[in-house]
């Protein structure tokens, strides 16, 4: 059946009412936040202190300067190179006796100026395992976690840096080069509970981070700037800044601020709402990047030298938020490289990177692919005579009838 | 001249018994409209006529779009964007219209079609000349469901075949001597024709 389109229509109309009435009181957040972010006489050194201090209950980004501070983009080199990755997966299929997963990560080396040059690949990645299945703990107690799900999610992830580390190997030394991921560095994702300790270490520690000190040690030396893009983000951690700014309570205390407040009136409702890129939307110009901030994600505790910042630019009439390990935001030319050439790459790509989106055309596994890839399996069972075990409710999925 | 004879220029990637589709190697390097193409399966040489070039995206899903407004060249638009050129394919199609087996050319379609993947050759000068002895083939050719007009393509094949003739004047008389008996009905697609091949 396919959706009844007619009983969802008025349901939409409601919803746009509701949108509708919410934007004058998001307006009049928007601009109390503005005034914070733009008053130079706030004192970024106790706004800091205040963000550390503070028993908080979200996220606020720490600014590293002015939270209004702007800036222009350079012209771009007249030889350079862009590299990227993005990945996607076919998961396990529970109603399949024959267990195994898929990754596949595009990527894409595009060069311009003297030697213009564009390289395109995918590598899909069968694994069936038991090594590869299910992460067993280390400590004895024999307990077994299946990758598949989140936890797929984030190999695929992994594995997409393995190929951008792989690939910064290769670039030539004597040109500039940016290296872009797909969506946010910070791996938040390993912070649920349900995320055995020995997973997040394997994940973390011998993963990612691996491959960012990987990355980091190619790049010394050289112009290489390494940047994480993320298009319309729902982020609002430099809100979070504005709201310890005009929190009354200095040190910061939500829970007390709960407990002084029963009837829920707090100081920081007043830019309830407003996400960082209505912010950054109104400050800067087209093309214009804000100043750093470092992202305060307890996951980033465990990032040391890789420690996450990130900032807003602003394409055309769109935000992007821009996520760069400690080494890209403390080294100004690279930080700025990667700003000019995000730019550059959005200009050529009609607003959003070339190189990311001919990555994700190289990756993209679609239906009829997932469809084909359970056909060959079957195949090779069946040409080894062996048996081929799916679930009725499978088999209903695969096979519609009447 | 004898590298450009055997110049290789695709591969089969559908294949019919009377017609096969190949890719080009390079993007826009296309066999000219009516040339004399070849291809072989097991124990024949296949000999095809290039009737329709095409060049469009390799994903049938993403379709090119202007993108050089602010370009000075088309060579800048290529550099600036220098993915372009691996997301295009370029394609031609041709017509069978006979084969050689045995060191025998037969102007009438081969027992087997082309394998997929067969690479595909511009026939040298000797061949093409070899080729052109009988003129069985233009009846394949005006009896095809090509999708241009047979008096174009016609007129391109003699064109063609005339370049590398000893005697290119007596051969596209020979040619009009024999579309004349073929096409003693219809005075107007022949004078079509004639009138493209007039030197």
């Amino acid at each position: 059946m396919s959706l009844d389109l007619d009983r969802i229509a008025s349901q939409v109309e409601k919803m746009t009412d509701h949108i509708d009435a919410g934007n004058e009181e998001r307006q009049k957040h928007l601009a109390r936040a503005m005034s914070v972010l733009c008053d130079n006489s706030l004192n970024i050194d106790d706004l800091k202190n205040k963000i550390v201090s503070g028993k908080i209950s979200w996220m606020p980004a720490e600014p590293v300067e002015n939270l209004s501070n702007r800036y222009r983009p350079e012209q771009p080199p007249e030889n350079f190179a862009v590299v990227a990755t993005d990945g996607s997966q076919i998961d396990v299929d529970r109603h399949h006796s024959t267990r195994y997963y898929l990754i596949n990560i595009g990527s894409v080396h595009l060069e311009y100026g003297d030697s213009a040059d564009a390289r395109l690949e995918s590598a899909p990645q069968l694994y069936f395992d038991k090594t590869d299945l299910v992460m067993t703990s280390p400590d004895g107690s024999n307990r077994e976690v299946a990758i598949e799900g989140t936890l797929l999610g984030i190999k695929r992830d992994i594995e997409e840096f393995k190929h951008l580390a792989q690939m910064a190997a290769s670039l030539k030394e004597e040109i500039p080069a940016l290296l872009l991921a797909d969506g946010t560095l910070i791996r938040w994702n390993l912070m649920s509970k349900d995320i055995p300790e020995f997973i997040v270490s394997e994940f973390l520690g011998k993963g990612f981070l691996k491959c960012l000190d990987d990355i980091k040690e190619i790049s010394e030396g050289k112009n290489i700037a390494l940047a994480s893009y993320i298009s319309f983000p729902r982020s609002s951690d430099v809100v979070g800044s504005i709201r310890i700014s005009i929190c009354p309570y200095n040190p910061v205390n939500c829970d007390k601020c709960r407990r002084d407040n029963p009837n829920g009136n707090y100081a920081c409702g007043a830019v309830d709402g407003v996400q960082d890129k209505d912010l950054f939307l109104t400050l800067l110009d087209s093309g214009e990047r804000s100043g750093i901030f470092i992202s305060r994600s307890s996951i980033q505790e465990r990032y040391g030298i890789h420690r996450i910042y990130f900032y807003y630019v602003k394409i055309e009439d769109e935000i992007a938020r821009i996520e760069i390990p400690e080494w890209i935001a403390r080294n100004d030319t690279l930080l700025n490289m990667s700003h000019t050439l995000i730019l550059d790459q959005c200009r050529r790509g009609q607003g959003y990177p070339v190189a990311l989106s001919e990555a994700h055309e190289q990756a993209v596994v679609t239906a009829a692919d997932r469809e084909n890839l359970q056909k060959l399996v079957e195949a090779s069972l069946s040409e080894k005579n062996m048996e081929i075990n799916t679930s009725a409710k499978s088999f209903s999925k695969r096979t519609r009838w009447i | 001249m004898d590298t450009e004879e055997i110049q290789r220029v695709g591969e089969v990637i559908r294949s019919a018994t009377s017609g096969f589709t190949a890719q080009c190697y390079e993007l826009d390097r296309f066999p000219h409209l009516g040339g004399l193409v070849k291809t072989k399966n097991i124990g024949a040489q296949i000999y095809g006529i290039v009737f329709n070039a095409t060049t469009g995206g390799i994903d049938p899903g993403r379709k090119p779009l202007a993108r050089g407004k602010d370009e000075v060249s088309e060579e800048a638009l290529y550099k600036s964007s220098p993915q372009i050129s691996k997301l295009l394919k370029s394609e031609f199609e041709a017509l069978v219209v006979g084969y050689k087996e045995d060191n025998k050319v037969f102007q009438y379609l081969p027992p087997q079609p082309a394998p997929i993947h067969s690479f595909v050759y511009l026939c040298p000068t000797q061949e093409v000349i070899e080729f052109s002895r009988s003129f069985e083939f233009l009846y394949t050719l005006l009896n095809s469901a090509v999708t241009l007009p047979h008096e174009e393509l016609i007129a391109a094949v003699l064109r063609n075949m005339s370049l590398v003739q000893e005697d290119k004047h007596a051969f596209l008389v020979s040619a009009g001597k024999h579309l004349a008996t073929i096409l003693s009905g219809d005075f107007n697609r022949l004078r079509t024709i004639l009138e493209r091949i007039r030197q």
